[in-house]
C-alpha cells in the first residue's frame, strides 16, 4: 500500500514534527512522558499535599538507592577451612544484597519444586483423559484464588522461617504450570505421538524426545506466569511475617517510616521482576 | 457498445503500488463504460489487478491516475449510488440477519419500525425469509453471502460492484446463487459490475465480458454475450454457452500462464535470497 | 450423540474425582485422630465442617462477604471504564500506542501489589486502599486486551463501513467496537479476577475488610478449625466469582 504521510496541524509542527521519522517521534514522546511524570512527582513532593515525606523528592530516593546498593552495612563472617588452610575474616557488604539473595533463593526453590511438580502432574493429566476429566476441573477452578490466604496454614506447617515462604511460592506457581502443561500436552499433534510409538520408545524417551520438545512454548509460558506469581507469593509472605528478604525490607522501611528506602527497594524489585519476565519471554521466542 | 448515456464510466485508470521490490503497476490504462441496467463481468487471472480496480471504482483506494464517473459526475470516494459486495465473509456477527440488512437504513437515520419493514423486503428478495432473527453464525456460507447482498441492496444503489462474491462457495451453491443474482438484477433493473476469475459464472450472468491481461492489468478484449434474457442456470448446458466459454478461455489461458511463470520465477528468486 | 451410555461415561471420571477427594478427607480425619498428624497443625476435617456454622453466625459472614464484593465491584467498574477508555485511546493514537504499549505490558508483569504499604500511607487503612491497589494492579490486562480486540477487527468489516460512507465516529461505535467486544470482555474478566485476588490478599495483609481479614483474624486467635473454614469460604467465593464471569462471557458471544 502507498504510505500516507498526513501532515496535520499540531502544536509540535513548529519543531518539524511531521518531518521526523516515526522512531524519533516515539522516542520524543517517551521522553516527554517520563519528564512529565518526574515533574508531577517533584511537584507533589515539594507541595506537601500528602503527609510529610510520603512522596520524597526523587533526588533523595536516588541517594538512598545508591547508599542501599553500595554502603556496606552488614557483616558477613566467612570461616572456611580446606586441608591445613583456614580462612577466617569478616566481609562487609550492603545488607540489601544479602536480603536479595534470600528472596531469590526462596523464589528459585519454589519455582523448582512447584514447577517440576506442576510439570509432572500436568503431563500425567494431559496424557490421560480419564484423570484429566476427574481432577483437572478442581485445579482449573482453584487456580484464580488468592493463595496468600493459605499463609497461616503454611506457617503452621513449616514454621516462620524461609520454608513457609518457599511453600507459598510453590503453591502459587504450581497452578499455572500444571494447567499450561496439561493443555500443552493435549495440543500436541497426534501424528508426533504415533511416530514415537512406531519407533517403540519407552516412557522416558517419549517424554524427553517427543513430549517436552513439542510442548516447549506452552511450558515456557506457564513457567513465565509461574515465575510472576511465585515472586508475588514469596514476597507477600515475607512482608507478612519474616525477618529477612526483600519483602521484609519493604515492610521494615514502612514500619520505620523510612519512605525513601521503601521506594528504593521497590524500584530495584520492579526492575528485577520486569527484567526476569522479559528474559523468560525472550527464551520462549528463541 | 452501450447506446444510452452510460451510468458508470471508467477512464484511463492507472494504479501503482510501492513495494519493497520496487514500484508495481497493478492496473494500467483501463477504460470502459457501463450502460444503465447492464451486467458487465471483469475477468482475468489472479494478479491481473481486478480487485484493485474494484477498490478504485468503489472509492476505497486513492492515489490513482484517471477518472471514475458515476452518473456523469467524477467520484473519488465511496459513493451512495455504488454498492459493494466483498469476497470475504462480511456480515456483522453481532447483529441478527434483519439488523444486518437494516444497517444502511439505520445509518441513514430511518426510524426503527420503518427500516425493519424495508429490510424485511430485501431479506425476502434474497430468499431468506424466516431467518430474520438468526445470527450469521447459525447460517451457511452461501446464506451469509445472501445477507451481505441484501444489506447492500437495502441501500438501493444504482450500481452494484461485486468482488468474487461466490469465491468461497461450492459449485452448486454458486450456480443457484447466480440465478438469484440474475433474478434480482432483472427485477430491479440494476447495473452490475462483477469481478471474477470464474469463466462459467461470467458467461452465465453477464451481457458483456471484459478480459484483463496479467499484471500490469490492461483491457485485453471485450466480448458481447448474446445469450437470451431472462436467463437461468440451465443456460450452462447450451451450445452457445460452450462456444463463448471456449472463445474466452484461450485468452484467459494465455494470461494465466504468464501469471504462473511469474510466480515460479518469484519463488525461485526468493528461495535463493533466503540462505 | 448423547446416549445414556455416553452421559454415564462423562459422569464416571467426575464421580471418581469427587470420591477421591472424599477418601482423602476421611484419610486425614483418621490420621489426625490416631495422632500421626499433629492435631495442633491440622484440625479434624469434621471439626472444620462443624465450625462453618459457627463462623457464619458469629463472624458476620454476610457483611464481610458484602464488603469484599463491594470492593470487588467498585474496582471492577473503575477497571473497565479506565481500561477500555485507555485501550481506545491507544488504538486511535498510533504514536501513543507505539510509545507506551511495551511499558503497559511490563507493568502487567510487575508485582504492583507489593506497593501496598505505600497505598496504606496514602489512603489510610480503609476500603479505598484495597480498591486502589486492585485497580492499578489489574488495569494493564484490560488495556492490552481492548487494544488487541480493536486492532484485530477484520479489515473487510471496516471496508463495509467505508463503502457505506460511515463517519469515523460511526465506524468506531457501529463496527470496531461491537466486533471487539468478545476480546474486550476477556480482558475485563481477567482484570476482575486479578482484582478479586488482590483484594482478598490485601485484606489479609493489612487486616482490614471482609473475608481476607477474617482469615487473618481467626489465625491470630489460633482458632484452627475456624481458620481453615474461613479459607474454605474464600475459595468458595472465588470459585463462584470465576464461574459467574465465565457464564457472562459465554452469554456475550451469541451464536459464536
Amino acid at each position: 500500500m502507498a504510505t500516507t504521510g498526513s501532515v496535520t496541524a499540531t502544536p509540535g509542527a513548529a519543531f518539524g514534527w511531521a518531518a521526523m521519522p516515526l522512531s524519533r517521534r516515539v522516542l520524543l514522546l517517551r521522553v516527554a512522558l517520563i519528564a512529565a511524570i518526574v515533574l508531577i512527582w517533584e511537584a507533589v513532593a515539594a507541595s506537601g499535599l500528602l503527609f510529610q515525606d510520603v512522596v520524597p523528592s526523587l533526588l533523595i530516593i536516588g541517594r538512598t538507592l545508591v547508599s542501599l546498593l553500595t554502603d556496606p552495612d552488614l557483616k558477613w563472617p566467612i570461616d572456611a577451612g580446606v586441608g591445613g588452610f583456614r580462612l577466617a575474616f569478616e566481609l562487609w557488604i550492603p545488607a540489601f544484597y544479602w536480603h536479595l539473595y534470600v528472596t531469590i533463593a526462596e523464589v528459585a526453590v519454589a519455582l523448582a519444586i512447584g514447577g517440576l511438580m506442576g510439570l509432572a502432574v500436568g503431563l500425567a493429566l494431559g496424557a490421560n483423559p480419564f484423570l484429566s476429566a476427574a481432577f483437572e476441573r478442581f485445579l482449573y477452578y482453584l487456580g484464580p484464588t488468592p493463595k496468600i490466604v493459605f499463609l497461616p496454614v503454611m506457617i503452621m506447617w513449616f514454621g516462620v522461617g524461609p520454608e513457609s515462604k518457599v511453600a507459598m511460592g510453590t503453591i502459587s506457581c504450581f497452578f499455572p504450570v500444571v494447567l499450561s502443561a496439561a493443555a500443552g500436552m493435549r495440543q500436541i499433534d497426534n501424528v508426533l505421538i504415533r511416530v514415537g510409538r512406531s519407533f517403540r520408545l519407552n516412557t522416558r524417551q517419549m517424554v524427553t524426545k517427543i513430549y517436552l520438545p513439542a510442548m516447549r512454548e506452552p511450558i515456557v509460558n506457564g513457567v513465565r506466569l509461574g515465575l510472576g506469581v511465585a515472586l508475588i507469593g514469596t514476597l507477600l509472605a515475607e512482608t507478612k511475617l519474616s525477618n529477612k528478604g526483600v519483602g521484609f525490607q519493604i515492610m521494615d522501611a514502612y514500619n520505620t517510616f523510612d519512605m525513601p528506602r521503601m521506594y528504593a527497594v521497590l524500584g530495584v524489585l520492579f526492575v528485577i521482576a520486569i527484567g526476569a519476565n522479559a528474559l523468560v519471554g525472550r527464551a520462549s521466542r528463541g | 457498445m452501450p447506446t444510452a448515456d452510460p451510468i458508470l464510466v471508467v477512464e484511463n485508470i492507472v494504479k501503482r503500488f510501492e513495494t519493497p521490490d520496487g514500484v508495481l503497476t497493478a492496473v494500467e490504462d483501463v477504460s470502459f463504460a457501463v450502460a444503465p441496467g447492464e451486467f458487465l463481468a471483469v475477468i482475468g487471472p489472479s494478479g491481473c489487478g481486478k480487485s484493485t480496480l474494484f477498490n478504485v471504482i468503489g472509492g476505497l483506494l486513492d492515489g490513482y491516475d484517471g477518472r471514475v464517473m458515476v452518473g456523469g459526475e467524477t467520484v473519488r470516494g465511496p459513493h451512495p449510488s455504488v454498492g459493494m459486495i466483498f469476497q470475504e465473509e462480511s456480515t456483522f456477527p453481532w447483529r441478527t440477519v434483519i439488523d444486518n440488512v437494516a444497517f444502511p437504513l439505520e445509518i441513514a437515520g430511518m426510524a426503527k419500525a420503518e427500516r425493519l419493514e424495508k429490510a424485511r423486503h430485501f431479506v425476502e428478495m434474497v430468499g431468506l425469509d424466516g431467518f430474520e432473527r438468526r445470527y450469521p453464525a447459525e447460517l451457511s456460507g452461501g446464506m451469509r453471502q445472501r445477507v451481505s447482498m441484501a444489506r447492500t441492496l437495502a441501500s438501493e444503489p444504482k450500481i452494484m460492484l461485486m468482488d468474487e462474491p461466490f469465491a468461497a462457495l461450492d459449485e452448486q451453491t454458486r450456480l443457484l446463487l447466480g440465478d438469484k443474482v440474475l433474478q434480482i438484477q432483472q427485477d430491479l433493473k440494476q447495473t452490475t459490475l462483477l469481478i471474477t476469475h470464474n469463466l462459467t459464472e461470467a458467461v452465465q450472468l453477464s451481457d458483456r465480458i471484459l478480459v484483463m491481461t496479467y499484471r500490469p492489468g490492461k483491457t485485453k478484449r471485450i466480448v458481447e454475450i448474446k445469450l437470451p434474457r431472462p436467463r437461468t442456470s440451465e443456460i450452462v448446458g447450451s451450445d452457445d454457452f460452450g462456444r463463448y466459454v471456449a472463445q474466452i478461455w484461450s485468452d484467459l489461458r494465455e494470461e494465466a500462464s504468464k501469471g504462473l511463470k511469474d510466480d515460479e520465477s518469484r519463488v525461485a528468486r526468493a528461495g535463493g535470497k533466503r540462505r | 450423540m448423547t446416549t445414556r451410555a455416553s452421559i454415564g461415561r462423562q459422569f464416571v471420571p467426575v464421580a471418581f474425582g469427587i470420591v477421591c477427594l472424599l477418601v482423602f478427607f476421611v484419610l486425614v480425619e483418621a490420621l489426625v485422630r490416631i495422632g500421626t498428624i499433629n492435631p495442633f497443625i491440622v484440625p479434624l476435617p469434621s471439626e472444620i465442617v462443624l465450625s462453618f456454622k459457627r463462623i457464619v453466625v458469629e463472624e458476620q459472614i454476610l457483611p464481610r462477604f458484602l464488603l469484599t464484593c463491594g470492593e470487588a465491584l467498585m474496582a471492577s467498574l473503575m477497571l473497565s471504564v479506565a481500561g477500555i477508555a485507555l485501550g481506545v485511546l491507544l488504538h486511535r493514537k498510533r504514536i501513543v500506542r507505539l510509545a507506551t504499549e511495551t511499558w503497559i505490558a511490563a507493568m502487567a508483569s510487575a508485582p504492583i501489589v507489593l506497593m501496598y504499604p505505600l497505598f496504606l500511607v496514602i489512603f489510610g487503612r480503609s476500603a479505598w486502599t484495597i480498591i486502589m491497589i486492585a485497580f492499578v494492579a489489574a488495569l494493564p490486562p484490560v488495556i492490552l486486551k481492548t487494544l488487541e480486540g480493536l486492532s484485530s477487527t477484520r479489515p473487510v468489516l471496516i471496508n463495509v463501513g467505508r463503502s457505506f460512507n460511515l463517519t469515523p465516529s460511526q465506524l468506531y461505535w457501529k463496527i470496531l467496537f461491537p466486533s471487539s467486544l468478545p476480546t474486550i470482555f476477556v480482558g475485563v474478566r481477567l482484570g476482575m479476577i486479578f482484582a478479586l485476588i488482590n483484594i482478598v490478599g490485601v485484606e489479609f495483609l493489612i487486616n482490614f475488610g471482609g473475608l481476607g481479614q477474617l482469615v487473618n483474624e481467626l489465625s491470630e486467635r489460633y482458632d484452627l478449625p475456624g481458620t481453615y473454614a474461613a479459607i474454605c469460604f474464600v475459595i468458595m467465593v472465588s470459585v463462584m466469582f470465576f464461574i459467574a464471569t465465565e457464564r457472562i462471557e459465554r452469554w456475550l458471544r451469541p451464536g459464536a
